[in-house]
């Protein structure tokens, strides 16, 4: 067959499956040879740098109908992983209810990378910098596996991206607006921040990011708190301990103080030759304190007008 | 265990890829995870997309696809097919034209050894076909992919306002 005229490794072949159940049977029939891939971004980067070797095979998933676009429905959102950067940080449905999440894909690469790169392949990678945006809206994975649809919690599947048994395709990444979240809530007003830290201002691989949200009443009170970090090569995760500090409360010195403290003890992140784990716990938990000192005081700041 | 029947590799038999470069329809027979890049260069002889980082990182390989750049290291062939691929040969449109951005780099000197200029005024030229009255924070913006390493960007800023105010005029 024409395909093999390349050495595997060098150029590898390239399959186009046309709906999800082939693109899984094509999966379990080539195995470690074979990679799904859409943009191919990181991809290329992990070839280039040796970081992964070349598949022989790349099973092509951008002619499967039904994963691109972004579905807006009953106060939720269903983002097509062949959704790209670019798009997705332009679409008016996810800057107005999910801003955390358009701030951090506006943070991740630059616009040519963008312009390829999708969100299933930031989330497949179970390191891409807008996971930590999406755990504190908490985001759902949907996932063909084989004959029938799965949803796993954003969170669960991170904790343990290899765990599940068999070949699964990521087919959509659902939000529920915080919007929706409003009618029989607690009084108040969704405050919440993202912050990339890298070794450059812009348009450099994260040392550490972090996400933090929550309903600010009009006492100073916080509830529905939510923060995670990660960065680098860490796969991110909710902090739950930091949570509960300020869960409740209000941000005062003390709390913070308590809520960094928290960060430390619970926040796993990975070393590399640039920065070691003990350098990225203690920014992640300064970048945290920082952030909640600063949504406190423009709450305070707007209560006063 | 594969149906073949269902048709998917998407180069059996004749391994062509149509797309259409710099607005003439090609045809390039290689396999399809070669990169763009090299395509462009080696197979079609087009040289005036450089070769950088390869990783994506510096913008010298700056093509656009269908008007919106990418890069041509992290594009492979099979991503192309029937897609307008401009670069910076063709991005004035003409033999002996020259884009407004290619004029303003001239009039600033928004070069110094000139490598990363054919990637910056293909970043450039996209930016302003979207927004032709950028502010100076949209033009870093539009240019944080494409790293000069002689200019420390002062010309380079210079010229980009420059090419703004030469489609101004035109327009006026």
């Amino acid at each position: 067959m024409a395909m093999k005229e390349q050495a595997p490794g060098r150029c590898p072949e390239v399959w186009r499956p046309r709906d999800a159940a082939e693109a899984c049977r094509l999966k379990t029939a080539f195995g470690p040879d074979g990679v799904f891939t859409a943009g191919g971004t990181l991809l290329r980067t992990q070839w280039e740098s040796g970081s992964a070797a070349m598949p022989g095979t790349l099973i092509d998933l951008t002619a499967i109908p039904g994963l691109a676009g972004i579905r807006a429905d009953e106060g939720q959102l269903v983002i097509g992983p062949l959704v790209k950067l670019s798009e997705l940080m332009r679409t008016e449905a996810v800057a107005t209810a999910f801003p955390l999440l358009a701030e951090a894909v506006r943070r991740i690469g630059a616009p040519s990378v963008r312009n390829l790169a999708t969100i299933g392949g930031n989330v497949a990678s179970a390191v891409g910098d807008a996971l930590p945006a999406l755990l504190v809206h908490e985001a759902e994975l949907l996932w063909h596996t084989g004959g029938r649809t799965e949803t796993t919690a954003l969170e669960d599947w991170l904790a343990d991206p290899g765990r599940a048994q068999g070949v699964r395709l990521l087919t959509g990444i659902r939000l529920k607006r915080t919007d929706a979240e409003a009618p029989g809530g607690p009084p108040g007003r969704i405050v919440g921040a993202y912050r990339k830290l890298g070794r450059r201002e812009a348009f450099t691989p994260s040392l550490v990011t972090i996400a933090v949200l929550g309903r600010l009443s009009e006492d100073g009170t916080l509830t529905g708190v939510r923060m995670a970090a990660g960065g680098g090569s860490a796969v991110p995760m909710r902090l739950r301990a930091a949570e509960t500090v300020l869960e409740g409360a209000r941000v005062t010195p003390d709390a913070l103080v308590r809520v960094s403290e928290a960060v430390l003890a619970e926040y796993r992140p990975a070393s590399d030759a640039f920065a070691g784990a003990e350098y990225r716990r203690t920014a992640a938990a300064n970048l945290i304190a920082a952030e909640w000192l600063r949504l406190a005081g423009a709450g305070r700041e707007g209560d006063g007008r | 265990m594969i149906d073949r029947t269902n048709p998917v590799p998407v180069q059996t038999g004749s391994p062509v890829f149509a797309f259409t470069l710099n607005g003439e329809p090609v045809a390039v027979t290689a396999p399809p995870s070669r990169r763009l890049l090299d395509v462009l260069r080696h197979d079609l002889l087009l040289t005036g997309t450089k070769i950088g980082c390869e990783i994506g990182r510096c913008g010298a390989c700056m093509v656009l696809l269908d008007g919106k750049p990418v890069n041509a290291c992290l594009t492979m062939l099979y991503q192309v097919e029937g897609r307008r691929v401009t670069t910076i040969e063709g991005i004035a449109g003409g033999k002996d034209a020259l884009h407004g951005v290619q004029r303003a780099f001239l009039e600033e000197g928004g070069y110094q050894c000139g490598y990363c200029t054919p990637g910056m005024i293909v970043s450039a030229a996209a930016l302003l076909a979207e927004r032709p009255d950028p502010t100076d924070e949209e033009i870093i913006e539009a240019l944080s992919g494409n790293l000069c390493r002689c200019t420390g960007y002062g010309g380079i800023l210079r010229a980009v306002r420059r090419a703004a105010a030469i489609g101004r005029e035109a327009d006026g």
